[in-house]
């Protein structure tokens, strides 16, 4: 083998992996299409502790443990290190000084002012971080899966599964809301009611006609609608993807079309999307969140458009 | 608006229902994926030719880029969730 040049090397592995799917295939061969087996129920919610007051629904489902289990993680993880801060700091104190160094000049500071930013820092540095521990907590195995359970000992346990707050869209929503109510807020309090919806209208249209104005003024409005959609569906969208890529990568598309073969091939994928999910688009999903609600809140509030 | 008026909600064949369901999965899919990889291939590369006129520039580009990278790689999966919707949930 160490003859061997990089090039073979690289060669002899695709070749092992490819023969290996398909002696599996030969094997095996196809058990034809699953019809028992829905992707769809891994995202199900199902109700734990009912509760219904009115036409509320306010069960404690699979959801509710990852909200909570993320603030928990959040308060706690934040609290401790600041209790416990040193002189020298180890390897976690130098972590978390990084990222409130991020949130506090790179994503506060560098979108707004110094004023504001004093002011609005508390809560982007804790939407930043909560967003964070619930993506990274998704990809944790926990034991919620109470649709298939596991027989250990004549326990019915649940099965592991993966899940985030923030693959469920009404979480991301409720964040955003907040974002979004707080933005125009902020840009009232500023300027007041009317200059505010007037800053909507970019410089330099004085001498246009009040129907193109208007028009523009409509354009404006749209787009901060659709700021509500493009905030929260980015980070569900990009969560919930990322948890049925490695859901399918990881077996369930082998499963769900019947030939096991098709598991050998994916297989490794799942390890390569699940290093591309938790090293890079976790952090960064909770980065963009955290920025954008900074440019909104300091494109509401600056003087010029 | 009425859905029975419209032609397609009037497909009862199954196996046409699932070729749609299909299509509709494959064409958000695959087609959502080819704008955002050129968009974010344009990102990258247009990083690259900055930090190559202008090295001293690395470190405040490196958050643009990121930005740039993040919100331009959602777009696939915008169509990708809608094509998800459409084939599970439909």
């Amino acid at each position: 083998m160490s003859g061997m040049s990089t090039k073979r090397k690289v060669l002899f592995g695709f070749g092992i992996y490819l023969a290996t799917a398909i002696a599996l295939l030969l094997i095996f061969g196809s058990d034809g299409k699953n019809d028992h087996f829905k992707p769809q129920n891994e995202f199900k919610l199902d109700e734990w502790v009912p509760i219904h007051l009115g036409g509320l629904d306010l069960s404690i489902n699979k959801a509710v443990l990852y909200l909570v289990i993320a603030s928990a993680l959040t308060i706690a993880t934040m609290t401790w290190i600041a209790r416990r801060m040193a002189e020298k700091p180890n390897r976690v104190q130098t972590a978390v000084e990084l990222a409130y160094d991020l949130t506090r000049n790179n994503i506060t500071g560098g979108n707004m002012d110094p004023r504001l930013a004093a002011r609005w820092f508390p809560f982007l540095g804790a939407l930043f971080f909560f967003i964070w521990f619930s993506n990274m907590i998704g990809f944790l195995p926990l034991p919620v899966n109470t649709e298939h359970t596991v027989d250990i000992f004549g326990l019915e346990l649940p099965a592991l599964a993966i899940y985030a707050a923030t693959a469920n869209i009404s979480i991301p929503l409720i964040l955003t809301l907040v974002v979004w109510f707080s933005y125009h807020v902020e840009g009232i309090r500023a300027k007041g009611f009317m200059p505010y919806f007037k800053s909507w209208l970019p410089p330099g249209l004085e001498e246009m006609n009040p129907i193109g104005r208007g028009a523009i003024f409509m354009i404006e409005v749209i787009s901060h609608f659709v700021r509500l959609i493009s905030l929260s569906v980015r980070l569900f969208a990009n969560i919930l993807a990322g948890h049925l890529l490695l859901l399918f990568m990881g077996g369930g598309l082998a499963v769900l079309l019947g030939i096991a073969a098709l598991g050998a091939l994916t297989f490794p994928l799942a390890f390569a999307f699940f290093i591309f999910e938790v090293g890079l688009v976790a952090t960064l999903q909770a980065f963009i969140f955290a920025t954008l609600t900074a440019i909104y809140i300091g494109g509401a509030t600056s003087a010029e458009h | 608006m009425d859905l029975t008026a419209l032609p397609i909600a009037e497909v009862t064949d199954e196996g046409v229902k699932g070729a749609g369901k299909a299509i509709a999965l494959g064409v958000g899919a695959g087609l959502g994926s080819i704008g955002a990889g050129i968009g974010v291939g344009f990102i990258f590369g247009k990083e690259i030719e900055s930090v190559a006129r202008q090295p001293e520039m690395k470190s405040e580009l490196e958050s643009i880029r990121w930005l740039g990278f993040a919100l331009t790689e959602a777009v696939a999966f915008y169509t990708f969730i809608f094509g998800l919707i459409a084939f599970f949930l439909s």
